[in-house]
């Protein structure tokens, strides 16, 4: 595997070079990518803002959350957008995949590598930014512990979101027609993880904490960085938790991925 | 003959779930290949052919039977049969689009792990064979299709492939182009002794470069055998189809009617017992003719004609 990382590196770095002989169809897509972020966090300051609170919390603490949401979704992209659903169906159906299969390479390692979305780091540069501001309009004072519990969080929530892109690209390998429901599983999840889970009750709080790891992932160790008291009963070490959950998930996204190339092996197109 | 084939097919069955019930694309076929050895496989769209090769590949597992190739079973040892074998789309790429081509080259190289003093002797030598010197520069989705197909072979040889699979590697090229191709093909099989397996429905290619044919129908193979002998067997047969000045019947010595439409007559004749300037000769003396064309006899024709029983293999 460590002589392949090398191979991995040379395609992800022909990836970024391709898309860099365009440099202002780069400069577009990465600025429009960040932009969309700046405008979606527009809004929710505006809609906050009429509240006051939500569950007792700030706008600019919620804002804080949505920023690390933002953040661990570009990373994931960067790296899975490429197992969306739609774009694993486009590499079936023009038998790109095929021509995959026939490489000396991991068939995983080659598509992720190939297809690096550089436009997805306008995305994380822009949450980055927003947790950034809101944090200091909430008064966040940084510490080395709260930045490493910002990472964590955003390290987390990327590797549940790659997770599930890649379980719903071994599922498209047998359905090839999964994209909405796997829209609504990403973007879904995302935007519960945006909002303070105390909104949702305390029966519900503790199902979302373990059935939706994105809220784990980030909401925990986000307590953490806000200085904030977690509801009651959540001890502050929930937050480490989020590595083995978002490594639980991505090891099943492996299995999921692994299962839908040998149904697709199996079966062909 | 050499107890070691690079392929070895058994009993080899592709079944597919469909809509409209279970369809066997491969339906139990037999078959070995020599080292060196340049075999045409052809036959009708939907045959099975690609089905074949892609078990051979391992990119498609059998539903039945056995396939071994370079002593590997292909979906089994996928990885570490891509080390010795090639394989070409002639419709799509496998070359890195946007990159100038000489980055395909060393990203194959450093797939394959071809050291780069070899990499560099091989590519030497492919660039002359192949005329690549001024394009390695260019990226690759500003090349010509015949230009492509050329860096297409040079990147699927440069790992130096035991086995290579093509699949329509002159569809759409010019006639210069695809000499090139052939030219390199044949020498490749020639002094390389690379196993070549041709898919292809162009007779042209087959018969210039072939030294056996495998034709499949309906996932069966229906001749395997060499191309001579197809050639002598089926491949006689010539058809003048003439549009007569006015609708009435014809009778031409040394040719038969094979079918007649309005006032097209389709005349079957023998390559070896009348040429068609004779034929035509003959024709003109007893009827007026306002325009006609010869018609070679091609691969699907033939392999439709085997299949049907018309004249047995």
């Amino acid at each position: 595997m460590a002589e392949h990382a090398g191979v991995y590196l040379r395609l992800a770095a022909a990836s970024v070079r391709a898309t860099a002989r365009r440099p202002a169809y780069l400069v577009v897509r990465f600025l429009s990518a960040g932009m969309i972020v700046g405008i979606e966090v527009a809004g929710v300051v505006l809609m906050l803002d009429r509240f006051g609170s939500i569950g007792g919390w700030r706008p600019a603490e919620v804002v804080v959350l949505f920023g690390l949401a933002f953040t661990a979704q570009g990373l994931a992209l960067v790296f899975g957008d490429t197992l969306e659903a739609d774009k694993v169906s486009e590499l079936v159906r023009r038998g790109t995949f095929d021509q995959v299969l026939t490489r000396p390479t991991s068939p995983l390692g080659w598509v992720v590598a190939s297809y690096v979305d550089t436009r997805f780091v306008g995305r994380m540069l822009a949450g980055a930014v927003t947790v950034a501001w809101a944090a200091d309009r909430a008064g966040v004072a940084w510490t080395p512990g709260r930045a490493g519990l910002a990472a964590l969080a955003v390290a987390c929530a990327a590797t549940i979101i790659f997770g599930v892109l890649l379980a719903a690209a071994g599922f498209t390998f047998v359905t090839v027609q999964g994209s909405e429901a796997v829209n609504v599983l990403i973007y879904g999840g995302q935007y519960l993880a945006s909002y303070p889970m105390q909104i949702y009750g305390s029966a519900l709080r503790f199902v979302f904490v373990w059935v939706i790891p994105i809220g784990l992932a980030i909401y925990v160790p986000a307590l953490g960085v806000l200085g904030r008291q977690g509801p009651a009963g959540l001890p502050g070490w929930l937050a480490w938790l989020s590595a083995p959950v978002a490594g639980a998930f991505a090891a099943l996204g492996g299995l999921a991925w692994r299962a839908g190339i040998r149904h697709y092996v199996g079966t062909g197109s | 003959m050499n107890p070691h084939p690079v392929i070895e097919v058994e009993g080899l069955r592709k079944r597919f779930r469909t809509r409209r019930g279970p369809v066997e694309a491969v339906a139990g076929i037999d078959f070995r290949v020599q080292p060196g050895e340049f075999v045409g496989y052809a036959g009708p769209n939907g045959a099975g052919k690609s089905t074949t090769v892609k078990m051979m590949s391992g990119i498609l597992l059998p539903s039945a039977g056995r396939v071994e190739v370079c002593g590997m079973v292909p979906y089994r040892e996928r990885k570490r049969l891509a080390r010795r074998m090639g394989v070409v789309f002639g419709q799509r790429t496998q070359l890195w689009w946007d990159l100038p081509l000489e980055e395909s080259f060393e990203l194959v190289g450093h797939l394959y792990r071809i050291p780069p003093a070899e990499r560099a002797a091989r590519l030497a030598r492919l660039e002359e064979v192949l005329a690549l010197g001024p394009l390695l520069a260019v990226p690759v989705r500003s090349l010509s299709l015949g230009q492509r197909m050329r860096a297409e072979l040079a990147a699927a040889v440069l790992p130096a492939p035991e086995v290579l699979f093509l699949d329509e590697p002159t569809i759409g090229l010019d006639v210069e182009a695809k000499a090139a191709v052939r030219d390199f093909l044949r020498e490749l099989n020639r002094d390389q002794g690379t196993t070549v397996i041709l898919t292809t429905h162009d007779l042209d290619d087959i018969t210039r470069l072939c030294s056996r044919l495998m034709i499949i129908d309906h996932g069966r193979l229906i001749y395997d055998g060499t191309v001579e002998a197809l050639r002598t067997a089926y491949g006689t047969t010539r058809v003048l189809v003439v549009d007569l000045a006015e609708d009435e019947p014809v009778q031409v010595q040394g040719a038969v009617l094979a079918r007649a439409e309005g006032r097209r007559r389709w005349l079957e004749f023998a390559r070896d017992e009348v040429s068609a300037a004779e034929l035509i000769a003959r024709l003109l003396a007893g009827h007026e003719v306002a325009d006609l064309t010869l018609e070679e006899p091609d691969i699907e024709d033939i392999v439709r004609r085997i299949y049907r029983g018309e004249a047995p293999p």
